[in-house]
């Protein structure tokens, strides 16, 4: 029995969008470059940022990409709070296949960020442990406060079946 | 403050390497970057939600590769260089504990209108293990 149904066929196309709740803000920076180990003054020292051509800190590229906190979910049983797309599939584990990120300007602490996530694809493909697997490729556009874009996540996400038939 | 240089692409050629950059991400390194997200899923910091999906134990969230890949680009090219483009592909997962390095080369640079573009090819490890394939685009000022 193919995993990738009808019904779930159906989600491809599905779209929600997560609006700004606040600004970035600086600590939300500064929290991810210590998390990270990233000791860049860009994201902590106004002065080093400006003589860059900065207008202040600027935030790690890919800090803006991580969108969970727009979601604004109380956690599921595994914690999660942020997007996911809850389809109908059971008894799969979730690996991340791989991201591509691009990027328009240097994101601020002053950027509002509100972001849409699109499910563009889902394709079923061979496993090598047996069995098929589905691959669910997704894009999360992150636009500031203008509407003006800041990036976009495409971002593909295996569900692998924990028994292979 | 004058910052450091950033890097044209007079002072690039292709093959040229990205330095290494290693980095031990522990049980704290991977709750610290959850926390950092909004990411709480346990999947990073949970040894006995990994044990019930047959893994050997936490694992690393995949972005934060991203976070790691870029860190080592801007590193290298400086506080002007601007990362246009990031993809990864993820060849194995890797988990609390272990250290990664990330590496890479340039395989292109390519003149735009007022700024160059360098192309490279990324890749982070555990030992010789291959954890992620990446490419990046860098925007570079003349």
């Amino acid at each position: 029995m193919p995993l990738l149904t009808d019904e779930l066929k159906s989600w491809i196309g599905r779209e929600v969008t997560y609006p700004a709740r606040e600004e970035l803000g600086r600590a939300s920076i500064r929290y991810f470059a210590l998390a990270v180990g990233d000791d860049n003054p860009l994201y902590t020292d106004d002065a080093y940022a400006q003589a860059a051509g900065h207008p202040s800190v600027i935030a790690p590229p890919t800090l803006v990409v991580e969108t969970c906190q727009y979601a604004h979910r109380p956690p599921g049983e595994d914690g999660y709070i942020g997007h996911e797309w809850l389809l109908p599939v059971t008894g799969c584990r979730l690996i991340r296949a791989g991201n591509e990120y691009e990027f328009f300007r240097p994101v601020l602490p002053t950027d509002r960020v509100s972001v849409t996530w699109r499910l563009a694809e889902i394709v079923e493909r061979p496993s090598s442990r047996g069995g098929t697997q589905l691959f669910v490729t997704s894009v999360a556009t992150c636009v500031d406060q203008h509407g003006e874009r800041l990036a976009v996540n495409r971002e593909t996400i295996v569900l692998q079946p924990l028994d292979p038939t | 403050m004058t910052p450091p240089r950033t890097l044209t692409a007079a002072a690039l050629s292709v093959g040229q390497r990205v330095p290494p950059l290693d980095r031990a991400l522990t049980a704290v390194s991977l709750a610290a970057y959850g926390g950092a997200t909004w990411d709480w899923h346990r999947l990073h910091y949970d040894p006995g939600y990994a044990r019930a999906l047959r893994l050997p134990g936490p694992v690393v969230d995949g972005q934060m590769f991203g976070a790691l890949l870029a860190e080592a680009l801007m590193d290298w090219l400086g506080p002007r260089a601007f990362i246009r483009r990031l993809g990864f592909r993820m060849k194995g997962m890797v988990f609390a504990g272990e250290t990664v390095r990330c590496d890479g080369e340039v395989t292109g640079i390519h003149p735009a209108a007022d700024h160059d573009v360098v192309a490279l090819v990324q890749r982070i490890t555990v030992g010789d293990r291959v954890a992620a394939e990446a490419t990046a685009e860098v925007r570079l000022p003349r």
